[in-house]
């Protein structure tokens, strides 16, 4: 070999070399690799059941333990434009790049997964691969389902294709150059989707498992709570540390005591994920809000348990965007504390006064009180823009509260005064939102 | 499952939905009009109760949110001191035109009185920026609340 042959030679290992080891850094650990106790197949386990149903179905048929197994891991709120028949697919995601519409995936067979196989359904759910072999896009999060048993993917599959079949075709996605070549996605499935099943860890409790089982293969919690790295894959490093997804701010859910919700009592995370509100927590809104009407609410109390175990072992990883705390209770008056914004006073006093309080202590409802939430604490503003433009309504067993949405009432620049109001008054740090931030925020919600 | 609720110091029961808005109840289940619906969503104040004297929009308040809380509406509301001398200063200074956002008006203020018994500007504005007034009586509404206040009434 020549010496410039060898040259070459050496600099395409050298090139391979850093492409792999890049790789290989930016991928960082897996969603469960935290838990360092020995893995076991889940054949071998037996100190409990992890996966499919709670005791209370384990007799059921396959397409109800199929039901709880699909709201478990909330199939139905992507896959459902509002307005539209359950599953139908349609709802537009707005990327940076485009919008991608989710799938119909009632059993019709022109637009739906009628014609899908059981080893087809398997491919998309756990391998990201469409049923003519083209690749998904990871909004569909195939990465996380991939951990689930094929016997409860099927199960889910079992559900679906009892359902009645719509025929409704989503439409075109228009995602730009280089985002719309779909056979691309090939490689980052490569390297970023684990493509395994769920193992259960031989030193945790059955409870920690079947909690760890339920946040990562069904419930995809990091999805949204866990920041994306270089590859829009999720940055398991900073795992559960919080992240901006789909123009709402999915906040740390790691132990951080600080920033997360190392400082949450269990009855409190119980009451959060089972009912979307929390004394002292606030109510869950947006994705969260759909999240716990759609899925949480219909766990078994023991699996909401389970993920409580789960993510008390998360280790801390705190947020820096945040203050080291949320803000105690404003004052009664409207004269006593900080009046940052005089325009967004008069909105407050006028369009939020009456429900929120001056105080941030609700008058009409715990649900609505502004005080010890993440939002309003958050020097950012961003969930409080968005609720103040989208409104919300929770559905819980005995109560459905409301807010309005203003989106339409209200300019940009009186919604980032209001917000910025919101945040001076009763959070930690006031937030310095333009109108310019309210319109991309307009952009940013799935609709 | 009947729902009870104390309204105007009474205990009413009747039957309706946890999620029914507390106007609705009020106005279609128990026959009180006095206050008004006006546009729905808490932006207008027509609809304007007391629940624990705190001036709340009965619109968007589902009956399961106020089960064991005193409810006060505009046909009772003339019995508590500031109550009553809200609705004696209204006629003093003819503060009505076409009368239906008024309801609330006077809800909002009696509860202003209530909490700050001498209301300057800024505390006026902050308790009555969202009760809106069509027919503009705006000034007058601020001259009855000071009327009140002073205690000046004939």
């Amino acid at each position: 070999m020549s010496k410039t042959m060898r040259i070459l030679a050496s600099l395409v290992v050298i090139a391979i070399v850093a492409v792999a080891l890049g790789v290989w850094i930016i991928r960082g650990p897996g969603p469960l690799d935290f838990a360092s106790g020995t893995k076991v197949a889940l054949a071998d386990y037996r100190a409990g059941k992890p996966t499919g149903v709670p005791a209370s179905l384990e007799k059921a048929s396959l397409v109800e333990r199929g039901e709880y197994l699909a709201k478990a891991a909330d199939c139905m709120v992507c896959h459902t434009k509002p307005g539209d028949k359950e599953y139908s697919g349609g709802l537009g995601f707005k990327l940076p790049f485009g919008t991608l519409y989710s799938t119909n995936i009632t059993p019709d067979k022109d637009t739906g997964i009628g014609n899908y196989s059981d080893q087809d359904f398997l491919n998309a759910v756990q391998h990201g691969k469409r049923h003519d072999g083209a690749r998904l896009y990871p909004a569909m999060p195939y990465t996380s389902y991939t951990f689930m048993t094929d016997e409860d993917v099927l199960a889910v599959k079992a559900y679906l294709f009892s359902l009645p079949a719509v025929a409704a075709k989503a439409p075109e996605n228009t995602l730009s150059f280089p985002f719309n070549q779909r056979w691309a996605m090939m490689f980052w499935s490569a390297v970023f989707n684990p493509d395994t099943r769920f193992a259960p860890d031989a030193s945790k409790s059955p409870e920690w498992n079947r909690g760890a089982y339920l946040a990562e293969a069904l419930a995809h919690c990091g999805e949204c709570h866990t920041p994306r790295n270089l590859g829009f894959a999720l940055d398991n490093r900073k795992k559960f540390a919080g992240a901006i997804t789909a123009g709402w701010h999915a906040f740390n859910i790691s132990s951080d005591k600080a920033t997360g919700l190392g400082n949450w009592r269990d009855e409190d995370l119980i009451a959060y994920l089972s009912l979307g509100h929390a004394p002292g927590h606030g109510s869950a809104s947006g994705p969260m809000g759909e999240a716990v009407d759609h899925s949480f609410s219909q766990f078994a109390p023991e699996d909401i348990r389970g993920i409580v175990a789960y993510l008390r072992s998360v280790p801390p990883v705190p947020s820096p965007d945040l203050p080291a705390g949320t803000a105690p209770i404003a004052p009664a008056s409207h004269k006593d504390g900080v009046t940052a914004d005089a325009r967004g006073k008069k909105v407050f006093a006028s369009a939020c006064a009456s429900c929120h309080g001056w105080s941030g202590e609700s008058p009409v409802s715990p649900m609505a009180t502004l005080t010890g939430t993440w939002a309003v604490n958050d020097p950012a503003a961003t969930n409080v823009a968005q609720i103040v433009l989208s409104g919300t309504k929770r559905h819980t067993p005995d109560s459905a509260l409301s807010m309005p949405a203003f989106g339409n009432a209200y300019s940009d620049d009186e919604i980032a005064a209001v917000a910025n109001y919101v945040t001076a008054r009763f959070g930690a740090k006031g937030s310095k939102l333009t109108a310019k931030d309210v319109a991309e925020l307009r952009e940013q919600t799935a609709e | 499952m009947a729902t009870v609720l104390t309204i105007n110091g009474e205990t009413k029961s009747f039957d309706a939905p946890p999620e029914m808005p507390l106007l609705w109840v009020l106005r279609d289940i128990l026959g009180m009009t006095g206050t008004k619906f006006g546009c729905g969503i808490a932006q207008c104040g027509a609809c304007t109760v007391h629940v624990d004297g705190k001036a709340v929009r009965s619109c968007v308040l589902p009956v399961s949110a106020v089960a064991n809380r005193a409810i006060t509406t505009i046909e009772h509301v003339g019995t508590t001191p500031s109550g009553a001398k809200v609705q004696k200063a209204w006629l003093d200074a003819e503060v009505i035109q076409c009368g239906y956002c008024q309801s609330g008006q006077i809800m909002s203020a009696a509860a202003l009185l209530a909490a700050t018994p001498n209301p300057d500007d800024s505390d006026i504005d902050a308790a009555m920026a969202g009760n809106i007034c069509r027919c503009g009586t705006y000034v007058r509404i601020r001259e009855a609340i000071k009327l009140a206040a002073s205690g000046r009434q004939s």
